[in-house]
């Protein structure tokens, strides 16, 4: 789709999208079946998995666990942040795994429920191009890894060779896919409904309005979502609701060209093209 | 359109029945992958593999013409396997247009000098498209302009240029000898084209020293400029008609260093050397290490996987 090829390169991006609406099937696609990279949004594969165990009894999500202050993996938001050691329960860590994309909640709640179980959900929901590769300890060791230092590095040099941001060697996703996921939380498939309704809720909660909710600024349009974030890397994939009862997953997953840190385009894009998809979806 | 080529891709397309994991085998990345096979299905005007399901397959025209497909290119493999791979050496090398002739004929003559037995096939392009031609081995080096942050590609040394700004000689901003960036508000920019990641940090930089362009051209050359309705960031030039200033506190830094994919073979690693000295010499570049690193002060909104 040309529009939105244009709408990505004047934003300085390469983007990759994929819209569907949720009841009826009809989609809009733009390099909708191309490996990207997920960043953060892998989180949404962990939390399902997280749900679909506590359905099973597996795990009780109001047993409470304390993370200790010293073990924290790093990041800016959440308990990544904390000072202190912090007792809550698990899917209190899964809010905040979801809100702010709390890094050291995600790797709490990953510890619980296993890596691999996650890959085994996955597949068994036909999602063979989504895999789970690391948490974000093992997301951020391979960074410290490639490029010898702690800090976001912002060097193309040492950007080309991170295997972060490499699909084949990283957490990655379609946006066909991501949509799918999307799709069966909202439709009550991917976990009980009870489970369902809490990950819409907890996705609802997100506290960024850059990206995905940008495109959409209405009162009566409610946008969930969960985004993605690494160094040229901007996602955000959620579900949008119309007052009339229209719902969309939509996925989007941008590259830059640039290396800076802040992006305000490449954000603002995620919503603009989301929107635009939207819009042709609901004719 | 290398139809033998196309087909080859279609192949391994067809078996790994994954974009993904047929561009890995292929050695490319997979946006250029799909483009080569929709260009196929273009060729032939028949869709080769079924996408609109969440699995690949094939259509059935795709399993009808994939017996064909492979017969044409083993054959192909074949007939250059008996020709024992025919011409001499040849070296694909991607330059940036604005160099300028005599910095692209030294590069060519430096290069001849010190590789004989291979001949440079030199093509001017932006660093968009040289970032795509290296990733789908079109191309063995290029000279590139950064950002470009794209896995998997690799750089020589980086060096660093340091543009002023190109004005008609009717503005009146002639008449100082250095121009602030904020002076130049009200104005038009032009920027070279296909350089997405330079464009954006060039507008961020304009921005932040106070010149918000009334309009951003995207052109190759400095027509506008010289009629009078835009100004250009660049070298210094000494054309008729234009007149060149070096900016204030040097807020503008762009960076060009050599790039290639994976493992650079001999000739490419003897066009890297080539390409460091000509730059310093012919393009007054110099040494990355002058370049002020910018210190990243984090936001938890753009931070490590937020």
């Amino acid at each position: 789709m040309t529009g939105l090829g244009t709408l990505f390169r004047s934003a300085g991006v390469t983007g990759f999208l994929h819209a569907v609406d949720v009841d009826t099937g009809a989609e809009v696609a733009h390099d909708a079946d191309d490996a990207v990279v997920t960043a953060s949004m892998f989180k949404v594969a962990l939390l399902v998995e997280f749900f679909r165990q506590a359905d099973r009894g597996l795990l009780d999500p109001a047993e409470r666990v304390t993370v200790m202050a010293d073990r924290h993996t790093p990041g800016a938001t959440g308990v990544s942040a904390m000072s202190d050691d912090v007792t809550m329960s698990l899917r209190d860590l899964a809010y905040l795994m979801m809100a702010v994309s709390d890094n050291t909640a995600a790797d709490t709640l990953m510890d619980r429920v296993g890596l691999s179980a996650v890959n085994t959900m996955l597949a068994g929901l036909g999602l063979t191009g989504t895999r789970v590769e690391h948490d974000c300890r093992g997301l951020f060791a391979s960074i410290v890894e490639d490029s010898g230092q702690e800090e976001m590095p912002t060097d193309p040099a040492v950007l080309a060779r991170l295997r972060a941001l490499d699909p084949a060697r990283t957490n990655r996703s379609t946006p066909r896919e991501t949509t799918r996921l999307f799709g069966m939380i909202w439709r009550d498939e991917a976990a009980s409904p009870r489970s369902c309704a809490a990950m819409r809720r907890l996705l609802g909660l997100q506290v960024w309005p850059h990206r995905l909710a940008a495109g959409f600024p209405y009162d009566d349009v409610a946008v969930s979502g969960k985004t993605g974030t690494l160094p040229t890397i901007r996602n955000e994939a959620g579900v949008v609701e119309y007052p009339d009862g229209g719902r969309y997953a939509v996925a989007v997953f941008t590259r830059s060209y640039g290396t800076a840190h802040n992006q305000p385009r490449a954000d603002a894009v995620i919503g603009a093209a989301a929107r635009a998809a939207v819009e042709r979806l609901r004719g | 359109m290398d139809i033998v080529r196309h087909l080859r891709y279609f192949t391994v397309v067809a078996e790994e029945l994954h974009f993904g994991n047929a561009a890995i085998r292929l050695g490319m990345a997979q946006p250029p992958l799909s483009q080569r096979i929709r260009r196929l299905e273009d060729e032939l005007g028949v869709r080769l593999f079924d996408r609109s399901a969440r699995q690949v397959r094939l259509t059935e025209q795709g399993r009808m013409l994939l017996p064909e497909a492979r017969e044409i290119v083993s054959r192909v493999e074949r007939l250059r396997e008996l020709a024992g791979r025919g011409e001499g050496a040849v070296l694909r090398v991607g330059v940036l247009p604005d160099l300028g002739s005599a910095v692209i004929a030294a590069l060519i003559a430096g290069f001849r000098e010190r590789a004989p037995d291979v001949r440079p096939a030199p093509a001017e392009m932006w660093s968009a498209d040289q970032v795509a031609a290296l990733l789908d081995g079109t191309l063995d080096v290029g000279v590139v302009r950064h950002p470009v942050a794209v896995p998997g590609l690799r750089f020589g040394p980086v060096l660093v240029q340091r543009p002023g700004v190109v004005l008609a000689e009717s503005d009146p901003l002639t008449a100082s000898a250095s121009v602030h960036l904020a002076d130049l508000a009200g104005r038009r920019l032009v920027l070279y084209p296909h350089e997405p990641g330079l464009h954006e940090e060039t507008l961020t930089e304009c921005r932040r020293h106070g010149f918000v362009p009334e309009e951003v051209h995207e052109a190759q050359t400095l027509g506008l400029v010289m009629a009078g309705t835009a100004v250009a960031f660049g070298p210094q030039v000494a054309l008729p008609g234009l007149r060149w200033r070096p900016l204030l506190g040097t807020p503008l830094t762009w960076q060009v260093s050599t790039a290639w994919r994976g493992e650079p073979g001999e000739a490419a690693v003897a066009f890297g050397a080539v390409a460091v000295r000509v730059l310093k010499e012919n393009a007054g570049m110099t040494d990355d290490g002058v370049a002020p690193a910018r210190r990243v002060r984090a936001r938890p909104a753009s931070g490590f996987l937020a």
